[in-house]
């Protein structure tokens, strides 16, 4: 019964998005209690349908759209959880926000467009077809470039926004061609399909992958990739993701940390049978995602601004989750569910940090760490969620982080016996380095003397509540869940009827008579008890630095020091994107084509009229501007012609 | 009914009433009425037009000058509807969009009347005779409104677009002339009716392919000028640039337009018997006009030049899909030029608004104005979003099917347009948004006002229907998919179809 009603996920937010936009300015808070009630209900729908359809049900229902398309909604197991977690972290963000942007003049302004994302978000997770995700995927980028320039009269706002769209574009353009590719290849195929089915239908994908030559499989899988690494701020394509938190904290936490880039995560996950067929795609994938999840936490280490911390953070855990994807090529389709658990996971710590760290920024008023310390004494409240965030982000066993991080370092341990080590070495060094930085920041941020004359007060409870939910899932859900977690998303793919071992025959992961690597029974056991070292030793670490001031950080890194400059200034990302690439190549050509177009294409052109002497000066005297003349001028013409066409036809031609 | 007679004959009568009014008050409710007939004929022909046939309907057929051939007949298809549609609808809001024009109003919406007038003719001309006159008549308004209301290099810019348009013309009609002469009908006189030409050149006996092939280049330059395709878009430009804003938005809403029908009307029925080498040059002339008007766009410093390189990029599109010849591909070329038609109104009435309440459209001079002009600003993102290919809306859509399609028979050149113009037509967009419309308010601005409510108007109903034919594009592809098919098989002749 619920199911019927699926469409309202969307439908709601939309409503509430037109709301706000037309009636939000006159109401209290922008009208934001339409954007929290409309995501509510979101949640309340997912919640019935997730009791209607568990534990071996989907919902599909679909209309026929324009052309050779439709528009559908999807509802499996993997749908169903990222609907839950979104829902759920969305209206406690909304909730939140209405605190956090009270008294901001254009608060109607970011309720719809935060609605709006709302709706898109929950529409890309539902799509049935890759086409609608596209759509809703780009509709999520651009209610991200609105609210990251949601303070446009701020020229860095304005500049942050662009350069998300622009450098998320770049990964949609090759989004657009796997598109492209994929509905050709599946065209030529000739399939008969049942009246209902569409081309771009996931399971009419899954059901004839197997048929589309491989070398076409990995051309798709790698443009799809391609958009993934743009949308989940993948290297090299994140530089956007750190100058985003240009926008109010709340849209950091909800589209820059907790949905909108697990989009790209979900997009490989959605396409995990096409990826599995597709020789070298996944290997592409967990190198991508290790060496990110590596290079943005040495980024994550230097940083001062509180939330471009957690950005590094963000990225480097998004990496995590591409990887534990990634060495699917080793142990299957359970690393959807392995992958997926750590970006649930991930979103609800993430949210809390970001919240919390919004909570500290209302209070102090600044972004930047050096001026906060001390800052636990007087929020009590946001200091010992945000520990629990911490404690979970570094992986600190039995919260949630450990848990899902955990299980993601030890399959890429399994990868590495079957194939090569190399991610799990830069995972097993990005997760230290995590909860060395981690700690880095509450350390600095929250305990210690104040550095700055701050407001010494905790936030309202309309912000308190959501942070206390958050983090009771950023400690208890993963001791929970997860082999529940497991066992449901491993079903998935049953639904279609996905033959993963033909598959992997395709894709070269499985020789054709012999099964898959056998469980990692052989374990040694350092790699076992290795997650609990790093944890606790990175935060000893961290303890070490900045609690107990043992160490000066002077120690190790100083002013002059050309590795921490390096880091500083973020691998001089934007130096080589914007500086060099997006304004000397591609305006340069730009230029060199407006200098053609003047001096060859209408050169040759106007040279031409030169030579027909004098044609445009007696043109010019027929130009008398007395309308009749015109008139005139068009009925001779006619009669012209006609006299022209009867001698023609006299002279017989 | 004659609907479509009465949808020509009332803007022109409307434009001779207006000529004639003394106030503007009188001239534009002249004008405004006049143009909304039209617009409830078209949208009465659309309810009433049989959406699976592939019969031209509203056929009305006269004989007018029987000694050489020369019949008035006019009908629609899947083709020319849309465009009709797109014309009158364009019309009216341009008209409104100019209810504070104060500069010789009785010509000046006159002269937006005949140019109406001069477009729906061509959209609906079914003789190659008429068809000719009434692509001709459009020169004269535009020539006019760019000569007399236009910015001040006007004379060059407008002897320039005549000049550039008309010999593609005369080179478009002596290749009329060719198809006319080589034709003979059983009964031994000779016909213009478009119909009995076009199919007539599928017979090698009748046209011989060196014959064939030079006919097939005349008329294809005269409406690649027209488009404009690379390397013949100098015109355009020049012509924006010195346009009054009603000009430019009609020139590239409804003008350019023109050579894409033609592309449809007649190119594509002959393209299949001509030399292949023209596929491939066509397909060259396409991808260089997306990317190099895409790079072109970039460097400009003018808004609305940009727009209107911008123009030359969407309308390499219609290129592309047409000369991929798939279904898939032609009905996105066809969307494609509906599409661009609506959207191209907000960007030009962007720059409009901008040139008259702020004084200038120099890109690197402007800044903040959201500050000042929040509904414009909210508008002018619209369109532009629209413009750079946002789902969502029917720019999107168009170049969605294009590219999906054309990839079949083209994949080499479309995948060159995906990676070298996607991004770029997203930067420029962006970029000339950002500049414009975001960041401090500069202080020579502080008073500046938001647009005028008509203004806003115009620009609010162009994003409505962006938004509804990207959300529900078969309001109209399911007439232009049935097109496509036509457009694909044989030609048959309005006797053939038993129409008349």
């Amino acid at each position: 019964m619920y199911a019927d009603y699926a469409y309202l996920i969307v439908a709601m937010p939309v409503l509430a998005f037109v709301l706000c936009i037309f009636f939000g300015w006159h109401l209290p808070k922008g009208g934001g209690f339409f954007t929290v009630l409309a995501t509510f209900g979101g949640l309340i729908l997912s919640l019935g349908i997730f009791k209607e359809i568990y534990p071996d049900k989907i919902v599909h229902q679909s209309i026929p759209w324009f052309a050779n398309f439709n528009v559908g909604i999807l509802i499996d197991p993997l749908a169903i959880v990222m609907l839950l977690m979104v829902t759920f972290v969305v209206t406690l963000i909304h909730t939140y926000a209405l605190g956090y942007m009270d008294g901001d003049p254009g608060a109607a302004r970011y309720f719809a467009e935060a609605a709006l994302f709302t709706a898109a978000m929950l529409g890309l997770i539902y799509s049935d077809n890759l086409l609608q995700l596209f759509i809703f995927w780009e509709l999520v980028g651009l209610c991200s470039f609105l609210l990251i320039g949601f303070w446009y009269r701020k020229p860095s706002a304005a500049a942050a926004a662009k350069k998300a769209f622009l450098t998320t574009r770049v990964g949609d353009v090759l989004f657009l061609a796997a598109l492209v590719l994929l509905y050709n290849n599946m065209a030529s195929l000739n399939l008969a399909l049942k009246p209902g089915e569409y081309l771009l239908q996931f399971p009419v994908i899954y059901a004839h992958i197997a048929q589309i030559p491989p070398t076409q499989l990995t051309f798709i899988a790698l443009c799809l990739l391609g958009g993934a690494v743009g949308k989940s701020g993948q290297f090299p394509l994140h530089v956007w993701l750190p100058d985003a938190m240009e926008g109010p904290t709340t849209v950091s936490a909800m589209i820059h940390a907790a949905t909108m880039v697990t989009a790209g995560v979900y997009l490989v996950a959605r396409m995990f049978p096409l990826f599995y067929a597709a020789p070298n795609a996944l290997t592409v994938v967990a190198l991508i995602g290790a060496f990110t999840g590596l290079f943005a936490a040495t980024m994550g280490l230097t940083a001062f601004d509180i939330k471009r911390v957690l950005a590094f953070s963000t990225v480097s855990q998004l990496g995590f989750m591409m990887a534990g994807l990634g060495v699917g090529a080793a142990v299957g389709v359970a690393a959807v569910g392995v992958s997926i658990f750590h970006l649930i996971g991930h979103s609800f710590f993430k949210a809390l940090l970001f919240l919390c760290s919004g909570s500290v920024i209302h209070a102090v008023g600044t972004n930047d760490m050096r001026e906060m310390g001390g800052v636990g004494k007087y929020m009590k409240w946001t200091a010992y969620t945000m520990l629990i965030g911490s404690l979970s982000l570094a992986g600190f066993p039995l919260f949630t982080g450990f848990f899902s991080k955990d299980e993601i370092i030890k399959i890429a341990y399994e990868y590495g016996v079957q194939i090569n080590y190399l991610p799990y070495i830069m995972l097993i060094c990005a997760a230290t380095l995590t909860a060395i930085y981690t700690f880095r920041l509450w350390f600095v941020a929250f305990t210690g003397e104040p550095r700055s004359d701050y407001h010494k007060h905790e936030s309202p409870w309309i912000m308190i509540g959501p942070l206390v939910l958050l983090a009771v899932f950023a400690l208890g859900f993963g001791f929970f869940a997860q082999s529940g977690f497991y066992q449901y998303l491993d079903t998935n793919f049953e639904h279609y009827g996905v033959d993963f071992h033909a598959l992997g025959v395709i894709g070269g992961h499985i020789s054709e008579a012999g099964a898959a690597g056998g469980e990692g029974a052989g374990e040694p056991f350092i790699v076992k008890i290795l997650p609990y070292i790093i944890a606790i030793g990175g935060i000893l670490v961290a303890m070490l630095f900045y609690y107990w001031h043992k160490l000066d950080p002077g120690l190790v890194t100083s002013e002059r020091d050309p590795i921490r400059r390096l880091l500083l200034k973020g691998y001089y990302q934007h130096e080589i994107f914007t500086a060099w690439f997006a304004e000397t190549v591609v305006y340069g050509v730009a230029i060199l084509f407006n200098l053609i177009d003047i001096k060859i294409v209408d050169g040759v052109l106007n040279k031409i009229s030169e030579v027909t002497v004098g044609f445009g000066g007696n043109l010019r005297k027929v130009q008398t501007g007395v309308v009749q003349n015109y008139i005139t001028a068009v009925v001779l013409g006619i009669v012209v012609l006609v006299i022209v066409i009867e001698i023609g036809m006299k002279v017989g031609l | 009914m004659n609907y479509i007679s009465l949808m020509i004959a009332i803007p022109l009568i409307g434009a001779i009433i207006s000529f004639f009014t003394r106030t503007r008050a009188q001239a534009r409710m002249v004008a405004l009425i006049a143009s909304l007939v039209p617009l409830a004929i078209s949208l009465q022909m659309y309810m009433g037009f049989d959406k699976t046939s592939k019969i031209m309907q509203f056929v009305e057929s006269y004989t007018w000058i029987p000694s050489i051939g020369v019949k008035y007949t006019v009908g629609v298809d899947g083709i020319g509807l849309p465009l009709v549609l797109l014309s009158t609808i364009v019309s009216v809001l341009v008209i409104i969009y100019s209810w504070g024009e104060d500069k010789r109003p009785n010509q000046f919406f006159a002269l937006l009347l005949l140019n109406e007038v001069g477009v729906l003719g061509v959209f609906t001309a079914l003789d190659f005779f008429l068809f000719y006159i009434f692509w001709e008549i459009v020169l004269i308004p535009m020539f006019f409104l760019i000569g007399v209301w236009g910015g001040p290099r006007k004379d060059y810019a407008a002897i320039k677009f005549f000049i550039y348009t008309h010999v593609a013309s005369l080179v478009m009609l002596l290749a009329i002339f060719a198809l006319y002469f080589t034709y003979h009908m059983p009964d031994g006189s000779r016909t213009f009716d478009m119909l009995t030409l076009l199919q007539a050149t599928a017979d090698p006996k009748i046209f011989p392919p060196g014959l064939l092939n030079i006919i097939f280049a005349g008329l294809l330059l005269g409406f690649l000028v027209k488009m404009p395709a690379f390397p013949f878009h100098t015109w355009l430009p020049d012509a924006h640039v010195e346009a009054p804003t009603a000009g430019s938005v009609v020139l590239a809403a409804l003008l350019l337009k023109m050579g894409g029908y033609g592309i449809f009307r007649v190119i594509l029925p002959i393209l299949p018997h001509v030399n292949k080498i023209f596929v491939t040059v066509i397909a060259i002339i396409a991808v260089l006009s997306i990317v190099y008007g895409a790079f072109l766009a970039l460097a400009q410093k003018d808004l609305k030049k940009m727009v209107a390189y911008s123009s030359v990029s969407h309308m390499g599109f219609v290129t592309l899909g047409a000369v991929a010849f798939t279904w898939m591909s032609i009905q996105g070329a066809m969307f494609q030029q509906f599409s661009h038609g609506l959207i191209t109104c907000v960007l030009f009435m962007s720059a409009g608004t901008i040139q008259h309440t702020v004084g200038t459209r120099v890109i690197g001079d402007l800044g903040g104005l959201a500050d000042r002009m929040p509904k414009f600003a909210f508008l002018m993102l619209a369109g532009f979003l629209a413009s750079l290919g946002l789902p969502g809306m029917s720019g999107f859509v168009a170049e969605f099917m294009v590219l999906t399609g054309s990839y079949a028979t083209l994949p080499v050149f479309t995948m060159i347009v995906v990676f070298t113009s996607i991004a770029v037509t997203a930067g420029y967009h962006l970029w000339a948004t950002q500049k414009v419309l975001f960041g401090p308010i500069l202080k020579k601005y502080l008073q500046v006002h938001d647009a005028h409510s008509y203004e806003l108007f115009s620009m609010s109903m162009i994003i409505l229907l962006a938004i509804l034919f990207g959300v529900r594009p078969n309001l109209i592809t399911d007439i232009m998919g049935v097109a496509a098919y036509q457009v694909m098989g044989p030609v048959v002749t309005l006797t053939q179809m038993g129409v008349i």
